[in-house]
C-alpha cells in the first residue's frame, strides 16, 4: 500500500505527506502502521482504541492532515493511487472537490452495483449534488474546506452533498478500480433504511439550517389550512345545524391548530440552537469563494493521501 | 504514608451519600489494603450535601491525625457530581473510587488495583453474593437488559469499588446518574474494562425491601443509557421510526375513513375514529419534527463533539508537533508502541 503510493506520487515533485488511520483494527495493521511510519517520516498513523466506523477515521484522518489537498482513500487497495496525479490536475484546474467514480466497478452485481446505483441516483435527486459514485472513498479535497465541514456518524458516504453547503465547485472523474484483496465487505441491503433517514437529515438540515423558524413555519402551514377549514366547516354546520356541533371534525381543527403552533415553537428552538451553534453561511461561503475570474494558478500543492485503514467487520 | 500528595501513586475517592457505614473502620480498612501495595496512597472524602454523622466520624479520623482531603458540597448533587469533584483534586495516576458503606471485604481491593496491569479499568464483582433468589433473579434481569441495549456485558453495575487509569477519567464526562454505567462508557470509548470477582463484605446487607420507586429509576437508567449509546448523535434514527409509525397509522385511519365515506355512504363528520386519526397523524408529524429539531442541534455543533476518541498518533521523528495539534499529540501514552 504505501509502497504503490510512494510510486505514485514521487514522480510528482511535491511535498506530501500519508496519513493512517487505524480503526481498531486487531490484527497486525497497527503493526506494520507504525513500521512504515518508523522508516519514512512523511508517514503518519493515527490510532482508534476501537472500532468507530468509517465516519469517525476520515473525520481523524482529516484531522491530524497539514497539507493543503487532502486526498482520501481506503486502505484495502481497491482504490488505485496512479489515479492521484489526476486529482490533483484536476484540483489545480480551480476545483475544491474531486470525486473518483469508479466506472467499471469490481464488485458484485446484485448486493453491490444495483443498490449503490440506486442510491446514488437518490442521492443526486435529493441533494442537487449530481454525482454518479458517492460511496467511492478516493476523493481529494481543498483541506480548509472539508477541516470545517461536520462529519460525523456515517455522513462518509454524502460528505460533497453535506459539503454542499459550502457551494464548492466539484468535479467527478473516472478511477480505476480493483477487486477486493483485503478484508470483508460488511455493506448489505440491510443499510437502506440508515441510508434513506441520513438522506433525508442532509437534505433538510444542511439546506434550511440557517433558517429553521421559517422552515418550521412552511411545515406549519399546510396543517394550520387544514385546521382552518375544519374548524370553519363546523362553525357553518353549527349554524345551519341549529346547535349540533360535529365533534370530531372540530375536534379534529383544534388538533391541527395545536399542531401548527407547536411547529412554530420549535422553529424557534430551532432559530436558538443554530444561534449557540458554530455554523455560519457567511464561513462557508468565504472558504469557497475566489477574488476575480480564475486568478489563482497553484504553483506547489502539497498532496496528501490519507487512508482509512480500517477492518471493515 | 501518605505525606505528600503531589507523589501519590494511588487516590482513593470516597463520596459520601445517603447510605453511609462506619466511616473511621472503614477507612482504615481501605487505607491498609491500598498501602499494603507499596504505593502512597491519598484519600479523597466528598461529602454529597450535609451529613453530620459522617462529618462527624471524619472530625474524629483529621484528630487522630489521619491524612485525608475532604470536599463539602453545598447541597446533595448526586454522585456522579460527587465523583467529578473528587477526580478534579486527584493527582495520581491510578484512581479508585471506593463506596461510604461495606460493599466488598476491603482486603480483596488490591486484587482490583493490581489487575490494571492489564487493562484500563477494572470493576468488582461482588461474588459469591448474599442475597436471596428474587434479588438475584431482579439483579440479573437488570444486567442482561444493560447487555443487550449496550452490548457491555456487566454483572454487578451497582458496585461502586472500581480502579482505573486516569486517563479513562479524561475522555469521559459523568453527569447525572451515569456513575453507575462508567465501565460502559469506558468500555465504549475503547478502554479495556475487566470485571474481578471479590469477596463481598460480611457487612454489606441492606435492610429494608425496594419499592416501586427504585424499579422504576431502573427502568429509567435503562432507558437513558439506551438513548446515550443508540441516538445521542442520531436523534432521527428513533424519533423518525415513532414518528413514522405513528403518522402511517393516522394516515391508514384516515385513508379507511374516507374510503368509507366516498364509497359506503358513511357520514364522516360523525365518527370519533376521525379524532383518532387527526392526533396519530399529528403526533407522528411532531414526533419526526422533534427528531429533526435533535439532528439540527447535533449538525450545528458538530464540529464541537467528536464523536471518537484518538489513542495516539504515531509520528517518527518525534518531532514537536505541538503547534499543529497540541491536543493530540498530548494524549500519548506508552501502550502498544
Amino acid at each position: 500500500m504505501h509502497e504503490a503510493l510512494v510510486s505514485a506520487l514521487d514522480p510528482l515533485g511535491i511535498d506530501f505527506e500519508m496519513v493512517f488511520v487505524n480503526d481498531g483494527s486487531r490484527d497486525r495493521t497497527l503493526e506494520i502502521a507504525v513500521g512504515i511510519a518508523q522508516s519514512d517520516p512523511r508517514v503518519r498513523v493515527v490510532n482508534f482504541r476501537r472500532n468507530y466506523g468509517q465516519t469517525p477515521a476520515m473525520a481523524a484522518g482529516i484531522e491530524a492532515a497539514r497539507g493543503d489537498i487532502i486526498v482520501t482513500m481506503d486502505g484495502d487497495l481497491q482504490n488505485d493511487p496512479r489515479d492521484i496525479p489526476l486529482f490533483l490536475e484536476k484540483m489545480d484546474e480551480g476545483y475544491d472537490i474531486v470525486v473518483g467514480w469508479r466506472h467499471n466497478r469490481q464488485d458484485k452485481m446484485v448486493s453491490r452495483k444495483i443498490p449503490s446505483r440506486i442510491a446514488n441516483r437518490l442521492i443526486a435527486k435529493a441533494t442537487g449534488v449530481n454525482i454518479r459514485d458517492n460511496g467511492c472513498s478516493l476523493k481529494a479535497y481543498r483541506a480548509q474546506l472539508i477541516k470545517r465541514i461536520p462529519l460525523y456518524s456515517e455522513m462518509h458516504r454524502f460528505i460533497p452533498a453535506v459539503a454542499n453547503i459550502a457551494g464548492p465547485r466539484i468535479a467527478e472523474i473516472k478511477v480505476r478500480h480493483h477487486a477486493r484483496k483485503f478484508g470483508q465487505s460488511k455493506y448489505g441491503l440491510s443499510r437502506v433504511y440508515k441510508v434513506l433517514l441520513d438522506l433525508m437529515v442532509i437534505k433538510t438540515v444542511a439546506s434550511f439550517t440557517s433558517r429553521p423558524l421559517l422552515w418550521f413555519s412552511m411545515l406549519a402551514l399546510p396543517l394550520a389550512g387544514i385546521a382552518t377549514v375544519a374548524l370553519v366547516w363546523s362553525l357553518l354546520d353549527f349554524l345551519t345545524n341549529g346547535g349540533q356541533l360535529s365533534l370530531p371534525v372540530a375536534g379534529s381543527g383544534v388538533i391541527f391548530m395545536t399542531s401548527a403552533f407547536i411547529f412554530i415553537c420549535a422553529g424557534a428552538l430551532g432559530e436558538l440552537a443554530y444561534k449557540l451553534g458554530d455554523l455560519r453561511e457567511a464561513e462557508f461561503s468565504a472558504l469557497t469563494q475566489r477574488l476575480g475570474l480564475r486568478s489563482r494558478p497553484r504553483s506547489t500543492p502539497a498532496a496528501e493521501p490519507e487512508k482509512n485503514m480500517g477492518n471493515p467487520r | 504514608m501518605s505525606d505528600h500528595f503531589e507523589h501519590a501513586d494511588i487516590s482513593a475517592i470516597i463520596p459520601i451519600g445517603g447510605r453511609s457505614g462506619d466511616l473511621t473502620t472503614l477507612f482504615r480498612e481501605y487505607r491498609r489494603a491500598l498501602e499494603s501495595l507499596g504505593g502512597r496512597c491519598e484519600f479523597i472524602l466528598v461529602l454529597d450535601g450535609p451529613r453530620p454523622r459522617a462529618e462527624e466520624q471524619i472530625e474524629t479520623l483529621l484528630q487522630q491525625g489521619e491524612k485525608l482531603t475532604v470536599i463539602e458540597l453545598t447541597r446533595s448533587f448526586g454522585e456522579s457530581t460527587a465523583l467529578t469533584a473528587g477526580f478534579q483534586r486527584a493527582s495520581a495516576p491510578v484512581i479508585v473510587t471506593l463506596p461510604s458503606y461495606d460493599q466488598v471485604d476491603a482486603t480483596e481491593i488490591t486484587k482490583l488495583v493490581r489487575a490494571l496491569d492489564k487493562s484500563d479499568m477494572a470493576v468488582a464483582h461482588r461474588w459469591p453474593r448474599a442475597g436471596g433468589a428474587w434479588e438475584s433473579a431482579r439483579r440479573r434481569v437488570f444486567h442482561r437488559t444493560i447487555g443487550r441495549v449496550t452490548g457491555q456485558t456487566f454483572r454487578d453495575l451497582g458496585c461502586g469499588v472500581r480502579a482505573f487509569k486516569r486517563r479513562v477519567l479524561e475522555e469521559i464526562a459523568l453527569y447525572g446518574d451515569q456513575h453507575r454505567f462508567l465501565p460502559v462508557l469506558a468500555a465504549r470509548q475503547g478502554f479495556r474494562v475487566v470485571e474481578v470477582d471479590l469477596r463481598q463484605s460480611s457487612r454489606d446487607r441492606f435492610e429494608g425491601t425496594y419499592k416501586p420507586r427504585d424499579y422504576m429509576r431502573r427502568a429509567l437508567d435503562i432507558f437513558s443509557i439506551f438513548f446515550l449509546v443508540r441516538f445521542t448523535k442520531r436523534p432521527l434514527r428513533f424519533f423518525g421510526m415513532v414518528g413514522a409509525t405513528t403518522f402511517g397509522l393516522g394516515v391508514a385511519v384516515l385513508a379507511l375513513l374516507v374510503v368509507e365515506r366516498l364509497f359506503l355512504d358513511q357520514p364522516l363528520a360523525s365518527r370519533p375514529a376521525l379524532l383518532l386519526a387527526s392526533l396519530l397523524v399529528v403526533l407522528g408529524l411532531q414526533v419526526f419534527a422533534l427528531g429533526l429539531l435533535g439532528e439540527l442541534i447535533i449538525f450545528t455543533h458538530a464540529r464541537e463533539l467528536k464523536d471518537y476518541q484518538v489513542d495516539r498518533i504515531y509520528e517518527f521523528p518525534q518531532k514537536q508537533a505541538a503547534s499543529v495539534e497540541p491536543q493530540l499529540v498530548a494524549t500519548t501514552d506508552a501502550r502498544d508502541a
